[in-house]
């Protein structure tokens, strides 16, 4: 479970304070798809961040899974989102030298498991996405659909609680956008929670929650429409 | 388990910026090698040939020059005449105060074996000594050994040979017992000398410090009796004029002409033996020599070769200079770093948000560091080997052992290498771990 209360993020400059997120409470339960919409530049990537443990916040208390977030030291903290988060990213995010096996082995290295149990945890997750024949292909011998399965493949290896996704489908065309938004479903599904920003209330609608950000300000909607609106 | 990770992580890195990486290998190995370079040179130039005893070993320098004028100067200063005169050296031997003594002189003469003519006849140039000497320069015997104390003073007709010498006269064959001629003289063959290159060469004066040994050895009273002197070729001054040309006029001379070293028991005598020559200069003086004032002085290997300049203190410049040369080098390879470094800001994002810590990615590139530290420390040393090489070939009067580097230099070379890039590398790496993920996972 994700629980924030009075979590409040702002930027300091020499003579400016930019309040990027108002102070909001937020519970995300076990297995929930949830949705954060809002225009650009309204905080979403930031709330993300924060979630992801990225970011630091400026105030409130965040508790990952029961674990209180507030005063972890780097170490503690890269070794939480290790084990709890998934991140998939626009962009994708894969790196070009490494064949897919690689980079979806990548956040199990910074765990202690053995040879064998890394690679039978590449394994499955290729073959929750499909591309288990193509483990030593480059990312840029596949589709910009297939580069982001790779990507989500990745974000499951260890087997997180939560999927952060930030716009997953934003650089992909509409089939393939589809295509993804299935195997996410079909995820969470299986119980792993999701967060999704995204800028698509067709998307966005598919998810059990909606969150809107506007302007810094979080509050719960009960459809994209209502949103928009 | 992780660091098998990260330096295959380093070599894909290196390979996806071939250019960036042979410019940071290359400067490395530029700076390395030229270090390492005038190191060698300078190091096998100027090391201490005798280190076991080097500080109770000494070369005793009288001050019996003339009273009007100074043997030298330097920047000012009276300089003490390198050699001394034969009555000294006879006095001195008599006296026998140190462990072990011995006057050194060079000659030339004809030799050729009993088998061999005239005309196959070679001139050699000797070292004529005292039995001492092999004792005090640690010279190593193949076959035989020194000649004695009663054959040393009566100046027997003795021959020691080098290891080459022995080759070519006896083919290899244990030739003691066996006689040469050293002129029209038949000398008996007492010893035959293994190889040895001390180097610098400090016995025979600085002419010849980075030279071999002359190959063959002979009493040095075998020299004086048989007026052997080649005073063409060996060192001598005089500040009187000679009565005639005779033999007993120029040993009779004030002329300086023999080299004399000594070895002392402890280096904490050598007070004593400078008390010693001085009660002897003020001994002489009753009798109208060594009018002047400067006392006479005893210089120790090391002491040696500066004072006769086989160390000069351009040598050290020239090494610090390769070394800013280095850091000059490691200085661009730091900036090529962060450059390398910064333009892996989208990899560093992901890896942290995917669960790499600051460390973890300090490690990462720390382990980039130490293999570009490798290659550059292999190349270097390949380049530094090929530098001494051109350099031999360029001195190529020069011994051979001389332009070579010890293993542990060249152990060295390669472990510089990686602690300067390590070194070199800290701000990159701190840099990179510095990196706000955030940042970089949006913009990619």
């Amino acid at each position: 479970m994700l629980k924030m209360s009075k979590l409040a993020k702002a930027y300091y400059t020499d003579t400016v304070k930019t309040q990027a997120l108002q102070p909001f409470d937020l519970e995300v339960q076990q297995g929930e798809f949830v949705a954060v919409i809002g225009p650009s530049g309204s905080g979403k990537t930031t709330f993300l961040n924060i979630t992801g443990l990225l970011e630091e916040y400026c105030e409130g208390q965040y508790l990952l899974d029961g674990n209180d977030v507030t005063g972890l030291s780097d170490k503690q903290k890269s070794r939480l989102r290790n084990e709890k988060i998934g991140f998939i990213f626009q962009g994708f995010n894969l790196i070009p030298e490494l064949n897919l096996f690689d980079n979806v082995e990548m956040p199990l290295r910074y765990r202690s498991f053995s040879a064998g149990e890394r690679k039978q945890r590449v394994m499955d997750a290729l073959q929750q996405v499909g591309l288990a024949s193509r483990k030593d292909h480059y990312p840029q011998q596949l589709s910009g659909g297939q580069q982001q399965r790779v990507a989500i493949a990745r974000a499951l290896a260890g087997s997180p609680a939560f999927l952060l996704a930030d716009e997953p489908t934003g650089n992909l065309d509409s089939k393939m956008a589809d295509g993804i938004m299935s195997l996410l479903k079909d995820i969470n599904a299986k119980g792993t929670s999701i967060l999704m920003v995204t800028h698509d209330t067709v998307q966005a609608s598919q998810a059990q929650r909606i969150i809107e950000i506007k302007d810094g300000v979080l509050s719960e909607r009960h459809t994209p429409e209502q949103a928009i609106a | 388990m992780l660091i098998g990770y990260y330096f295959k992580l380093a070599w894909i890195s290196l390979k996806k910026t071939p250019l960036l990486s042979i410019l940071m290998i290359g400067t490395i190995a530029m700076g390395i090698a030229a270090t390492m370079i005038t190191s060698t040179v300078s190091i096998m130039m100027a090391k201490d040939p005798l280190p076991e005893k080097s500080d109770r070993v000494f070369s005793v320098r009288l001050n019996s020059w003339s009273p009007d004028k100074a043997y030298q100067l330097s920047r000012g200063e009276e300089m003490l005449p390198p050699m001394m005169t034969y009555m000294d050296t006879i006095n001195l031997l008599e006296d026998g105060k140190g462990l072990h003594q011995s006057a050194v002189v060079m000659y030339k003469s004809m030799v050729r074996s009993e088998e061999q003519t005239e005309k196959e006849a070679k001139m050699l140039r000797f070292n004529s000594v005292n039995n001492d000497f092999f004792e005090i320069f640690d010279v190593p015997f193949l076959f035989g050994s020194p000649w004695s104390d009663s054959e040393d003073k009566k100046g027997a007709a003795l021959v020691i040979l080098d290891k080459q010498t022995n080759d070519r006269l006896f083919g290899g064959a244990n030739s003691v017992g066996r006689h040469i001629f050293v002129g029209p003289h038949l000398v008996r063959v007492v010893g035959v000398i293994d190889s040895w290159a001390p180097l610098p060469q400090v016995f025979q004066g600085p002419n010849r410090a980075h030279n071999l040994p002359y190959p063959l050895f002979t009493p040095f009273q075998f020299q004086v009796n048989n007026n052997l002197l080649s005073k063409g070729e060996m060192s001598w001054r005089c500040w009187t004029a000679l009565d005639d040309g005779t033999l007993e006029s120029f040993l009779a001379s004030e002329c300086v002409w023999i080299r004399y070293w000594v070895e002392l028991e402890q280096a904490t005598q050598r007070d004593d033996y400078t008390d010693y020559i001085n009660a002897y200069a003020q001994e002489q003086k009753k009798g109208g020599r060594f009018a002047r004032e400067k006392p006479s002085e005893l210089f120790d290997i090391n002491e040696s070769l500066i004072e006769d300049h086989v160390i000069e203190d351009d040598d050290r410049i020239a090494v610090w200079l390769a070394f800013a040369f280095l850091i000059a080098c490691l200085l661009n390879c730091m900036g090529l770093m962060l450059i390398k470094f910064y333009g892996k800001g989208a990899e560093v994002g992901l890896r942290r948000a995917v669960g790499a810590s600051k460390q973890h990615i300090a490690v990462q590139f720390g382990c980039e560091t130490v293999l570009i530290g490798i290659l550059g420390g292999v190349l270097g040393l390949t380049l530094a080997q090929l530098g001494l090489r051109v350099t031999a070939d360029i001195f190529a009067h020069l011994p051979d052992g001389l332009m070579q580097m010890t293993t542990a230099l060249a152990v060295l070379t390669v472990v510089l290498a990686v602690f300067s890039s390590m070194l070199f590398g800290l701000w990159p790496i701190y840099r990179a771990a510095q990196i706000q993920p955030s940042a970089q996972l949006k913009s990619q």
